[in-house]
């Protein structure tokens, strides 16, 4: 097997040279014991390995070359594991023109001694990527990770342990130009909540403006990362979600993808399925007048308030129950009059309505009306 | 084997017809120093060398073909019996590229030590680090290491290795002295006269061969090397001698320190890093932390962390380090910490305290905020974070609300701070209340606050 990265050890007594005479009078080649492969940095993949190297007393020259390989050379370290103390590494030299370098090391014995090399490593890397599979209801997930390992080096890797955190740990074989996916964890029923958000800034507002056109309204399932949700234990990693539901057949239908960004623990989630044309927002500004006005000598108006009215019909076309997210926004400075529907402020300008749709009775939508009455203050022509 | 060559001939005749050598001896080097500079592409070296002089006059020639000496730079200075040797000139034949000519006139006979000393392009050396994190982070290894580059197109065996941090003033570049047709340039020539760039020879020559058992068992164990200060600059002297050949690096252990006290501290400006928490890594170059002897000079530095028993080890980030004297505090830049979060929410918005001039304009108004800032530790460890906020105008009162006014701090006219530690996988609030003064206001603002 071809193997980027070499190890050569010839011990000072017999080959008292480092060069290209020293480097092609090879005294052992030693294996790799073991190898670790690091991936827990999402940016650099650390490759620790383990080697016996037949060191003799007294000086000694080990080579290690990685053409074709890309290797931060400042990250090379080794680790005398057996003989801590009496193995001694007394310098390194890097020849000329070629990717390699010659540990010079002492020992005060004739020993077999294991060595651990660590080095960080380019071109190897990790991918998450999940399946879910949601139940027929759509309340419960099932989470399956996937960890993709691309391995482009140039380096093959025989037995390696793959770890990504102190839980996981993966024993393969990892050839150069390989890519392997790895089942990771898997979480069975896992709560989620489905979410339809209509966002008055992103949505166009009036169906019938839009001749045969639907407007489709997006639809979330919402998973929270915390213990009572089955997780909790870690951050989920960024990586793209394929979701299936159960089509109560014992088969799925495939229902879309998206990506899952970064998830720290006690944070949500929402990933996003697709757009329901089954839920129908019509909203209208029915009210838009300036009060309080205030004018300078010249009679320009220099201040003033707004009287405003704003309604949103909601329709429920669905054989059950939904829960819809509106979001509105008002800019600058407002106060509200009077709102026919509970809201929570997200922010200065952001209103957020959780409203419960009922299922449509026989052929008629569920129908859920809002109105907002507010005044925006101070507002500058 | 030295490229360059010291041809030594002996004769008493004043005028010597350069091309015809009756007598060539190749003086062995006794010792070589080389002390390369960090700042500059500059290296000094001292090549000691006993010569066999005649009495009477004496020549000898040195020629660096191939090599990126300062030929203007050249100097041969005797080491004993000063006062019996005149070194009369140093010539630089015509057409006869990168070669020199020293004429001694010698009132003794015998062998005398001599120094040949110059300067050179092609070695450069630079600092690199290892931090090694404790499983708490609390504390580290640090590990310095030096890496000395020779591109000089010399093979230097067994020198003395010299070291120096600070910045060098130079009026020249060495390399562009190495590259000119004629040592001092040519009268009326304002620029000097440039030469391609001498084509380096890459051979390979073996090195550490001649080297005894003897001194096999005195250096079986790492280098130390000496740090001294000298007038602004630093000296780092690498015990005992080192070869590197033309082309080769060498890398070395400077220096290891355990168990250094470090203090993780995570920063939230979104000004300067945008939306995300930054992580950075302090510890003082002072002997409490068990470092401070010299300054550390600047270079990369990777930060690992130990995750196991076994010593298996993570990698934690990299940055560049500047220059650290010694009692100064390094701050490493570890990047972008994803599992802290700082999400700052503009919730209210409003104006207020209007003021019209005489023709019924706006003259002045107020304008009213209030932030909360939601923050999150996800990470199994305290952290300590540091959240700053800049506002667009030094007119400007805060309210803190709940508890933000025991970890606030006005840092400078329109910044202020807030400093929290946070228990691991914890959340907490921040929010604050601020007014800024615009137009006329202002100067209410400045008679309120006089």
């Amino acid at each position: 097997m071809k193997q980027a990265i070499w190890f050569a050890a010839a011990a000072g007594l017999l080959f008292g040279t480092v060069g290209a005479q020293a480097r092609t009078k090879l005294a052992a080649l030693p294996q790799r014991e073991s190898v670790d492969i690091r991936m827990d940095n999402a940016d650099f993949t650390l490759i620790e390995e383990e080697r016996i190297l037949t060191l003799r007393k007294g000086l000694n020259q080990v080579d290690f070359a990685w053409q074709a390989v890309s290797i931060d050379p400042d990250s090379i370290r080794l680790t005398p594991l057996d003989h801590p103390n009496g193995v001694r590494i007394l310098n390194v030299s890097f020849p000329p023109d070629e990717a390699a370098l010659v540990w010079e090391i002492a020992s005060d014995g004739d020993w077999a001694e294991r060595v651990r090399i660590s080095y960080l490593l380019d071109q190897i890397d990790r991918l998450t990527a999940y399946k879910a599979v949601a139940d027929k209801d759509e309340t419960k997930l099932d989470l399956t990770a996937y960890l993709i390992v691309r391995n482009f080096s140039g380096e093959p890797f025989d037995n390696a342990r793959i770890r990504l955190d102190a839980d996981s740990v993966f024993e393969r074989d990892l050839a150069d130009g390989q890519t392997r996916r790895l089942l990771w964890t898997q979480n069975r029923a896992l709560p989620v909540t489905k979410v339809w958000t209509w966002d008055s800034a992103l949505q166009p507002w009036d169906p019938e403006q839009l001749e045969r056109q639907n407007i489709g309204i997006p639809v979330r399932y919402r998973l929270v990362n915390e213990k009572a949700a089955g997780l909790g234990r870690a951050a989920l990693w960024p990586g793209k979600v394929r979701l299936f539901q159960d089509d109560g057949h014992d088969s799925t239908i495939f229902l879309g993808e998206d990506n899952l960004s970064f998830l720290p623990v006690g944070e949500k989630a929402e990933l996003y399925i697709g757009d329901s044309r089954d839920i129908v927002v019509t909203q209208r500004k029915i009210k838009e007048e300036q009060i309080n006005i205030r004018r300078n000598r010249r009679e320009q108006i220099v201040l003033y308030d707004t009287e405003e009215v704003l309604t949103a019909k909601i329709e429920n076309f669905k054989d059950s129950p939904a829960v819809l997210t509106l979001i509105e926004r008002i800019p600058g400075q407002w106060e509200m009059k009077s709102c026919s529907l509970p809201y929570t402020r997200k922010d200065a300008e952001t209103l957020e309505f959780e409203i419960t749709l009922p299922a449509r009775s026989g052929d008629k939508p569920a129908v859920v009306q809002l109105e907002m009455h507010y005044q925006r203050k101070n507002v500058r022509p | 084997m030295k490229r360059y060559a010291v041809l030594l001939w002996m004769t008493g005749l004043a005028a010597v017809s350069f091309a015809k050598v009756d007598l060539v001896t190749l003086p062995a080097s006794e010792s070589v120093q080389i002390t390369i500079y960090e700042s500059a592409d500059l290296t000094l070296v001292r090549d000691s060398r006993p010569l066999t002089l005649r009495q009477g006059t004496n020549q000898l020639q040195f020629s660096w073909a191939g090599t990126l000496i300062d030929p203007t730079s050249l100097m041969l200075v005797p080491q004993k019996a000063a006062d019996q040797v005149d070194i009369t000139d140093l010539s630089y034949p015509p057409n006869t590229v990168n070669v020199g000519i020293w004429t001694l006139e010698s009132r003794q006979a015998g062998r005398i030590p001599f120094e040949i000393t110059y300067l050179t392009s092609g070695f450069r050396w630079r600092a690199f680090y290892a931090g090694i994190l404790s499983e708490n982070e609390k504390t580290m290894r640090l590990e310095g290491y030096v890496r000395v580059f020779n591109q000089s197109g010399e093979d230097y065996e067994n020198a003395q290795v010299r070291l120096i941090v600070g910045q060098v003033h130079l009026l020249d570049e060495i390399a562009e002295l190495a590259r000119r047709t004629w040592p001092y340039g040519r009268p009326g020539e304002g620029v000097p006269g440039m030469m391609p760039q001498v084509q380096m020879e890459r051979a390979r020559l073996a090195f550490g061969a001649v080297k005894a058992m003897d001194e096999i068992a005195m250096t079986a164990k790492p280098k130390e090397i000496r740090k001294e200060g000298l007038s602004e600059y630093f000296l780092y002297t690498i015990e005992g001698t080192e070869s590197i050949p033309n082309g080769w690096s060498k890398r070395l252990p400077s220096f290891q320190a355990e168990a250094v006290p470090v203090v993780n501290l995570y920063k939230f400006e979104e000004e300067m890093y945008g939306p995300s928490v930054i992580r950075y890594l302090y510890f003082f170059n002072d002997a409490e932390h068990h470092l401070g002897q010299t300054p550390i000079p600047g270079g990369s530095m990777k930060v690992y962390r130990t995750v196991s028993k076994e010593g298996h080890l993570t990698y934690e980030g990299g940055c560049e380090i500047k220059y650290i004297p010694v009692g100064q505090e390094a701050e490493l830049n570890l990047g972008p910490a994803e599992d802290v979060l700082v999400k700052p929410k503009l919730m209210d918005y409003k104006t207020d305290n209007y003021r019209f001039d005489d023709r019924g304009n706006i003259s002045g108004w107020d304008e009213i905020r209030t932030v909360v800032i939601e923050i999150k530790n996800s990470r199994p460890m305290p952290i300590r974070l540091e959240i700053k906020r800049n506002f667009p105008t030094p007119y400007w009162t805060l309210e803190n609300r709940g508890d933000s006014e025991k970890v606030f701090e006005k840092v400078d006219l329109d910044t202020v701070k807030y400093t929290l530690s946070m228990p691991p996988q914890s959340a907490r609030v921040i929010e604050y209340v601020l007014t800024t003064y615009h137009g006329v206001r202002q100067e209410d603002w400045t008679r309120q606050n006089q």
